[in-house]
């Protein structure tokens, strides 16, 4: 299967009469997407913002982040299952906006959401300080059920990130970037000598607003199974979670994943990437027992010599991730495991609730207990006294002055357990 | 906790859904429960099935209580 990304960079957006795509800068009418926003009842409202680098612009609470893309060539449509019909993309072309994002926010959804700041100390540690943000506000009409409200706010943005997409259809890439992968018989003919990776990506699926879709298919309801990663890159996983922002792979994360990125890289060179095996952490211990036993045999049976697991989340998911990685390395399969760390404030503690001597390759994307200051902002878009209450920050965490006092694990993106993210020790 | 606690020479049972965390950590008498958003409990269940199922948790852990371990062990319920 072989996807060509039409890359078109952005640096700016505006809102203008015409919604268009024009060197470099998205034009939106705000009305004309707003009215394809508010189609769906259960909003009450819906305003437009722009949030650019650089701004003193602090948007929170954040629920996902998506890159608009659109696809050129090929069968199927961005975000298969869910915005468009089901179809299996990944290969032809896909123009993407790179350096524009959508961000949603508005009445908070789940108490695990996050903050982007595009200036300042937080800008550091979120990588969408760096993109031009199209940000959508959606507030729920009354007595919405919070899993109803979790699914109007996530569509919001998947139409919004469609809607800016399709405007670069027409748009001839600066840059063309192409990914390939073969079946796995024409793998080892054509690379016999270099060993076999796959990539082991665990999706948030614990229920009550962490779950993560597969075109369209809650993860949760499925067994582990295999993706090309082109189809990724068409969004065929999104992201429908409310778990804690340094962690969680917003749906523009799943599209980027750099883990992917990186195994394309050495493929043919140093690898044989041979494909993405997809899994879930439920709730239920048989759940976690029966997805590691099926990922492992997938390794098993593709017959890696080493795979790459990633994790999204904390807490009972480092136990997926180690049965994972414990029973992978059982079946002779080499792994990497990719993770973040709740090791107190003072760093002192146990990183992970779980642990086994066969995780001994280890990448950490960092300590989200980390206390951090975040300086007053000139405009907060959404609700700065949500602080308070997300998971990291705690009362008093909004200081009177508008700054904010606390753990890193507010900030969207920080601690991302893809390695999407901007912390190093150097 | 548990640790904590059985450092005084009290037996302690820890009812915990994630098993393999609660050996990780060291208890010595674990008793599994039903799911880490209702440990004690399932939503699917009507009131009768559920105060069945409460009962036959408690029940078990008592149990463990009152058994001598010299390893970490599992009780399971039915």
């Amino acid at each position: 299967m072989k996807l060509e990304l039409g890359i078109i960079p952005i640096n700016d957006i505006q809102f203008g009469p015409e919604s268009k795509v024009e060197n470099g800068t998205i034009y939106v009418n705000a009305d004309e997407l707003k009215a394809l926003i508010l189609e769906d009842e259960a909003l009450k409202s819906v305003e437009l913002d722009i949030a650019r680098p650089g701004e003193s612009v602090r948007i929170m609470p954040v629920k996902d982040v998506i890159e608009p893309r659109v696809k050129v060539e090929g069968p199927g449509a961005m975000f298969p299952g869910v915005i468009s019909k089901v179809a299996t993309v990944g290969s032809g072309r896909t123009n993407v906006l790179r350096g524009s994002a959508v961000v949603t926010t508005g009445k908070i959804v789940g108490f695990q959401e996050g903050i982007i700041d595009m200036s300042g100390e937080g800008a550091k540690y979120t990588p969408f300080s760096q993109t031009n943000n199209l940000v959508v506000i959606c507030e729920p009409v009354d007595g919405l059920a919070k899993h109803a409200h979790e699914q109007a706010v996530r569509l919001a943005g998947l139409k919004a990130a469609d809607y800016v997409g399709k405007l670069a259809k027409d748009i001839v890439a600066e840059e063309v970037e192409t990914y390939e992968t073969v079946s796995v018989k024409e793998g080892i003919e054509k690379y016999p000598n270099l060993p076999r990776v796959a990539y082991v990506l665990m999706l948030q699926s614990q229920g009550l607003m962490h779950d993560t879709y597969v075109y369209g298919v809650d993860m949760k309801q499925s067994l582990p199974t295999i993706l090309n990663p082109t189809e990724i890159m068409d969004g065929a996983i999104l992201s429908g979670n409310c778990v804690s922002a340094c962690d969680k792979n917003t749906t523009y994360h799943h599209l980027n994943n750099p883990v992917i990125k990186d195994l394309f890289a050495q493929h043919g060179k140093t690898l044989n990437f041979v494909g993405v095996i997809i899994t879930n952490e439920n709730v239920y211990l048989a759940d976690k027992m029966r997805s590691s036993d099926w990922t492992s045999k997938l390794c098993k049976w593709l017959g890696l010599d080493g795979a790459i697991v990633s994790q999204e989340g904390f807490g009972n998911p480092d136990t997926d991730l180690i049965m994972n990685c414990k029973k992978i390395e059982e079946q002779g399969v080499k792994t990497v495991i990719i993770t973040d760390e709740y090791a107190g404030r003072d760093g002192a503690s146990q990183s992970l609730a779980d642990a086994d001597a066969a995780a001994n390759a280890v990448v950490t994307g960092g300590n989200a207990n980390e206390v951090i200051h975040l300086g007053p902002m000139d405009r907060v878009i959404g609700y700065p006294e949500v602080a308070d209450i997300i998971a990291g920050g705690f009362d008093g965490s909004l200081q009177k002055d508008g700054s904010i006092v606390a753990e890193l694990q507010v900030i969207t993106g920080a601690t991302n357990e893809m390695g999407f993210n901007k912390l190093s020790a150097r | 906790m548990v640790k904590a606690i059985e450092a005084y020479g009290i037996p302690v049972v820890h009812i915990a859904t994630v098993v393999p965390i609660s050996q990780t950590v060291g208890a010595n008498r674990i008793v599994p429960a039903i799911a880490i958003p209702h440990p004690l409990g399932n939503p699917a269940l009507t009131h009768e099935e559920e105060k069945e199922l409460r009962r036959k948790i408690v029940e078990k852990a008592l149990e463990a209580l009152e058994t001598p371990v010299d390893e970490q062990t599992v009780f399971e319920w039915k």
